[in-house]
């Protein structure tokens, strides 16, 4: 009996002692969970990251976060055509970083990044210093494809800069224009699909023709494209024919649109077709890809990232993730607003997955506003969600502005595009 | 063929619409403060929505979906049924919002 009574002792005690085990082990797991603050750092100041630190700073107590921007101010890509088009200052589509500094709920270093090891998990500085990261959110922009282009690269573009980057002064671009004699000439060249805000090589043409009109010089610019249509074309074609008459002339790549060699010191560019185009100012806009910073990583194994649409997760490299101009987003263009929406997601489904809650179902929009001139605007639409199994981003169906728009539509959306963009600025930069 | 093609892009167009559950409503609401703002607090060039109301809200977005102008807002709401549109109301005129 008293032996029985040893063993269910014995037993006991050993049932006693496996559940204390686990217990404590549940128990210090909490107690590091709870001490746990994963280091979250955001690379780009842009619509994406900027947008990305809206969200993350209101769980400051509960992670680190360090913002990465070269820049001490940042100058927005969208509305940059105004500035070229003399509509807009320069100071009004810049924005001050250095203020960030003062807020506590996040660190933020201006730096240029030379390399990124996702093994590692660290971001190596140009001054070699090192960061290291649990979650990684790359939005560093967009990269450049060189010598597409004979007699036009990195260094050729430093005399006819592409302003496609927000890294130049634009109204030293403006300055140029107002420097043209009349009857000038003006070539444009617009790249092939994916780029940076696919209307805004013809919106581009517009604002200038816009100016040019606006300080009474006489000009034709001459827009040779890499593609044989482009987003919004009617609306840019018929709101021309309105404000421009023949002043704008598009060529497709069918009809010897494509860029294939640069003569600078003659000023003139011969396309597809042998055609030869002189010129009083050349403007190209360069193919494009993902930022330099992707490719010097091996983030990238084509032109674009490619991540999970979901989570914005890279696919082959666990806790970076991507968003805006650098990826592959499918049916979304690469827009400030595009960028703007999948920051959200990329955000709440981060912070969903830190917290160990399930994932959002990401629902995205994009509207591309577009100007014709200074109060004349119209747009594209679309929502987009991830298709049904789970692997790509899909358009519900985008619509663009009606062609036979009222002048008061086309001033209302103008208005909409101003709002849209104060709006989205106050959000992520105050 | 012109006309297939036609009728399936109406059919896109119109008929796909979002059908969205409590928390896709949630970041439905979260693209629109993009224009909004926010706390849907409007700006210059758009109108608060906090102070638009709730009835005037909904009679909106369901004028929107109906018209055949394309508009922004016509091509957003065409993609919400009514009921999303009443959880929208439900969350910007409730106090969700703010937590």
């Amino acid at each position: 009996m008293k032996k029985l009574t040893s063993k269910r002792d014995f037993l006991k005690r050993i049932g006693l002692g496996l559940t204390y085990l686990a217990l404590s082990q549940v128990l210090d797991f909490k107690k590091v969970r709870a001490k746990y603050r994963p280091k979250i750092v955001i690379l780009g100041a842009g619509f994406g990251g900027a947008s990305c630190l809206q969200y993350f700073k209101k769980f400051s107590n509960k992670f680190d976060i360090t913002v990465i921007e070269k820049k001490r101010s940042i100058q927005t890509c969208p509305f940059s055509n105004h500035v070229i088009g003399g509509i807009t200052n320069l100071s009004d589509i810049t924005f001050d970083l250095m203020k960030m500094r003062e807020n506590k709920n996040f660190d933020i270093i201006f730096e240029s990044v030379s390399y990124i090891d996702s093994e590692k998990k660290t971001v190596k500085f140009e001054n070699d210093q090192l960061l290291k990261y649990d979650f990684l959110i790359l939005s560093p922009g967009i990269g450049f494809k060189w010598n597409k282009i004979e007699g036009y690269n990195k260094t050729i573009s430093n005399y006819i800069p592409h302003y496609w980057d927000g890294n130049k002064d634009l109204t030293l671009f403006a300055k140029k224009l107002s420097d043209l004699e009349d009857h000038s000439r003006i070539i444009i060249s617009a790249p092939e699909y994916p780029y940076r805000c696919p209307p805004a090589p013809y919106e581009r043409a517009s604002l200038i023709a816009n100016y040019l009109k606006m300080i009474g010089k006489r000009f034709k610019i001459i827009l040779l494209d890499s593609k044989n249509t482009f987003t919004k074309k009617d609306l840019f074609l018929n709101e021309w024919n309105i404000n421009y008459k023949k002043s704008i002339e598009w060529i497709s790549r069918k009809n010897g649109g494509k860029v294939e060699k640069v003569d600078i010191r003659n000023k003139s560019v011969t396309t597809n077709n042998g055609s030869v185009f002189k010129a009083d100012l050349i403007h190209i806009i360069p193919e494009q890809r993902a930022s330099e910073i992707m490719f010097k990583s091996n983030l990238v194994k084509k032109d674009w990232c490619d991540v999970n649409p979901n989570s914005f997760e890279l696919v082959d490299h666990k806790n970076i993730y991507a968003l805006g101009d650098s990826i592959n987003a499918w049916d979304m263009p690469k827009s400030g607003f595009s960028a703007n929406s999948q920051a959200k997601i990329l955000s709440l489904n981060l912070i969903n997955r830190i917290l160990d809650k399930d994932y959002f179902n990401p629902v995205f929009l994009n509207t591309c506003y577009s100007f014709s001139s200074a109060n004349r605007a119209f747009s594209i639409t679309s929502w987009y969600r991830v298709n049904a199994s789970g692997t790509k981003i899909v358009s519900l169906g985008s619509k663009e502005s009606d062609i036979d728009g009222t002048d008061y539509d086309r001033f209302e959306e103008s208005n909409h595009a101003k709002g849209w963009y104060k709006s989205i600025t106050n959000q992520i930069y105050d | 063929m012109g006309k297939i093609k036609l009728i399936v892009v109406f059919f896109f167009c119109f008929f796909k619409t979002i059908q969205a559950n409590e928390i896709e409503t949630y970041i439905i609401l979260e693209n629109c403060k993009s224009c909004h703002g926010q706390n849907y607090e409007g700006n210059r060039y758009f109108k608060s929505l906090k102070k638009t109301g709730r009835l005037m809200f909904e009679l909106k977005m369901k004028e929107y979906k109906r018209s055949k102008k394309n508009s922004v807002m016509s091509i957003i709401s065409r993609a919400l049924g009514d009921d999303d549109i009443k959880k929208m109301a439900d969350f910007i005129y409730s106090e969700k919002i703010n937590k």
